[in-house]
């Protein structure tokens, strides 16, 4: 172009949806991957992977329990929930979700109590509130058979598909916004899903089970084989930007063409990448440093949280229509920093409430058969 | 961007923009993501907006009527001109480009899919409107719109947009942008009525008009007539002026770039 353009009064476009979205994205994400890591211990009995299996319930179920709160608070009318059951939408991505999200966290919930419930029933027979609570938790003293156990679980895990695809698709059909647009952005919200609750498994390994190896070198696995994976991804849909092979991924890097910021942000990305991954197999290689895995899952736990943020709150700054970038500082408020700390606090002290009342570190129904 | 894609791009702008001369037959809702069907208004128009560049001059009555006559919030706007200024690097020639901007009430609207709770819709003359008290403001309306013409309303904390002032169409007035045009630069009417002004005016100019952002898909219902290829999609410029507010919404200065 042998002219310069310069646009006098750029009008300034509010952030649409608020931080409150990258927490349910994140906590979401979290939930139906850690559900995953409970699969081979506690839905196949597999006894190696039954610590693993322990962990990962509790994360699962904190977190199926504080996503919802933070989808409800980025609704700029909380109190309308109830519109979405009342105007059924089928061809609306965000309609699908509200049907699934609730069954998804009802299953959850019904699985991780059917695990528990052998150690809750033998609490009950103790003194004190927490025995006569843990009786009214379970209740009553019928045994309930495996298969309640499994078909919950299976139950949650096809769910938990459905909650993968709709928070997927329901981003990466904007075409509006090139750089959701890809079928490349579903596939690697599961995978850092996946990444920082492996993570965030190793986290609470080490803050409140006493560090398990097993535990450890488990989680360490999974996060580098899904890492490997996320480096294809993101290798492919550059690729595809680069050759034009996808219009809208070539919309996605021109949108971005010569801004220093989201080229920093870029190169942070690899290097934090190539970092989790090192770091998870020198911990995996070394003998004696499974101890030292917390650092890999704080490092996974970011990855996994930032890439949340770039996507849906950084994107939201650069202009459809005008010139330049908007600039987006966080607000204090609810609707900014006290959102993300909230949230995260609704998720502590969900884990907390369920660390007092279940012995989640007893055995799991799965081993008692 | 390189001549030969703005070129195609500008040819895919014309085309589109013909495209919509066509009556399309409303589309049936079936998979995820399709249209659904239309309701209300009156299906025997379809509402149209054709902006003449050639007779803006930047004035921005339109955005000031608009904003009185819908009561948008401080900052938020249901319609704007956007102003360039163009400098030739050779010559160092200079000259304005002014871009009246607002809802496209396109024949295949991003935004009313997304919807879930079917508050957006678009009837059936065309209009995209908002029942804004069934939107619970998720915002999802607002990201899949292409042209940023919705905000959230911070009064009302539901979605907001142009709905060609449908209100004042409806009992035979026109909608406050055309009616406070100074140029008379902004036409409104019905295609289906093949003797309206717009009617007329897009048969005779039929191949120079252009649309907003063809590339995807939309087909726009507001048509530019003397438009630039060049600022058909986001225009490669430079901002000049940001408006800075405080945490009250009130404007508290400019913030010139390069600075």
């Amino acid at each position: 172009m042998n002219s310069a353009v310069i646009e006098v009064l750029a009008p300034r476009y509010g952030i649409a949806w608020y931080p409150w979205a990258v927490q349910y994205f994140f906590l979401i994400a979290v939930s139906y991957s850690a559900l995953l890591l409970t699969v081979p211990g506690l839905l196949f009995g597999k006894k190696n992977y039954e610590s693993l299996a322990k962990v990962a319930l509790l994360v699962t179920v904190s977190c199926t329990l504080a996503g919802p709160v933070a989808l409800l608070a980025d609704l700029h009318q909380p109190l309308r929930f109830w519109h979405f059951y009342a105007n059924l939408t089928p061809w609306s991505w965000m309609s699908i979700g509200s049907l699934l999200l609730p069954v998804y966290l009802v299953l959850v919930v019904a699985y991780a109590w059917l695990a528990w419930r052998p150690a809750m029933q033998a609490q009950a027979r103790g003194n004190g509130w927490i025995a006569k609570l843990s009786g009214w938790i379970s209740l009553g003293e019928w045994h309930a058979p495996r298969w309640m156990l499994v078909a919950t679980g299976l139950g949650a895990l096809a769910l938990s598909v459905g909650i993968m695809v709709y928070t997927g698709a329901e981003v990466a059909i904007v075409k509006a916004r090139p750089l959701w647009n890809t079928y490349w952005l579903p596939v690697m919200f599961v995978l850092t899903g996946v990444v920082a609750a492996a993570g965030l498994v190793i986290l609470i390994n080490r803050l409140m089970t006493g560090n398990d190896q097993e535990v450890n070198e488990q989680s360490l696995k999974v996060i580098v084989v899904t890492m490997i994976l996320s480096a294809l991804v993101a290798a492919l849909w550059v690729s595809e930007g680069i050759t034009g092979f996808s219009p809208s991924v070539e919309q996605a890097f021109a949108s971005l063409r010569g801004n220093p910021e989201w080229r920093a942000v870029a190169i942070y990305g690899l290097l934090v990448g190539i970092a989790l991954t090192l770091t998870a197999i020198v911990t995996l290689r070394r003998p004696g440093w499974l101890g030292r895995s917390w650092i890999a899952g704080l490092l996974a736990v970011h990855i996994g949280w930032t890439f949340r943020w770039m996507v849906l709150m950084e994107v939201q700054t650069v202009a459809k229509n005008t010139a330049g970038y908007y600039h987006y500082a966080i607000e204090a408020g609810s609707s900014g920093l006290l959102g993300i700390i909230g949230t995260f606090g609704l998720w502590l002290a969900a884990l907390l409430i369920i660390d007092i009342l279940v012995p989640w570190k007893k055995s799991l129904q799965a081993s008692s058969h | 961007m390189d001549k030969i894609r703005r070129a195609l791009l500008g040819q895919i702008a014309k085309l589109t923009a013909g495209a919509a001369l066509v009556p399309l037959s409303s589309i049936a809702s079936a998979g995820i993501n399709d249209q659904p069907p239309r309701r209300e208004g009156d299906p025997e128009k379809r509402y149209a907006m054709l902006i003449d560049l050639r007779a803006c001059i930047g004035c921005q009555a339109c955005t000031v009527s608009c904003h009185i006559e819908n009561e948008a919030p401080l900052g938020s706007f249901r319609t704007i001109v956007s102003q360039y200024e163009v400098e030739h690097e050779d010559t160092g020639d200079s000259a304005t480009f002014m871009l009246p901007r607002l809802c496209n009430h396109c024949e295949n609207p991003p935004c009313v899919p997304v919807c879930p709770v079917q508050a957006t819709f678009q009837r059936q003359d065309g209009i995209v409107v908002v029942d804004n008290e069934v939107c619970v403001g998720c915002a999802y309306c607002v990201q899949a719109c292409p042209y940023d013409a919705r905000f959230i309303n911070e009064y009302t904390q539901t979605a907001d947009k142009c709905t060609f002032c449908a209100h004042r169409l409806d009992v035979g007035l026109l909608p406050a942008c055309v009616e406070s045009c100074v140029g008379g630069a902004r036409i409104i009417g019905d295609l289906r009525d093949p003797e309206s002004q717009i009617s007329r005016m897009m048969k005779e100019h039929y191949s120079e008009l252009m649309v907003l952002k063809p590339e995807m898909g939309t087909a726009p219902h507001v048509f530019y007539l003397g438009m630039d290829e060049r600022f058909v999609s986001r225009p490669d410029a430079k901002p000049a002026i940001w408006d800075v507010r405080d945490q009250q919404g009130e404007e508290i200065g400019y913030e010139f770039s390069g600075h």
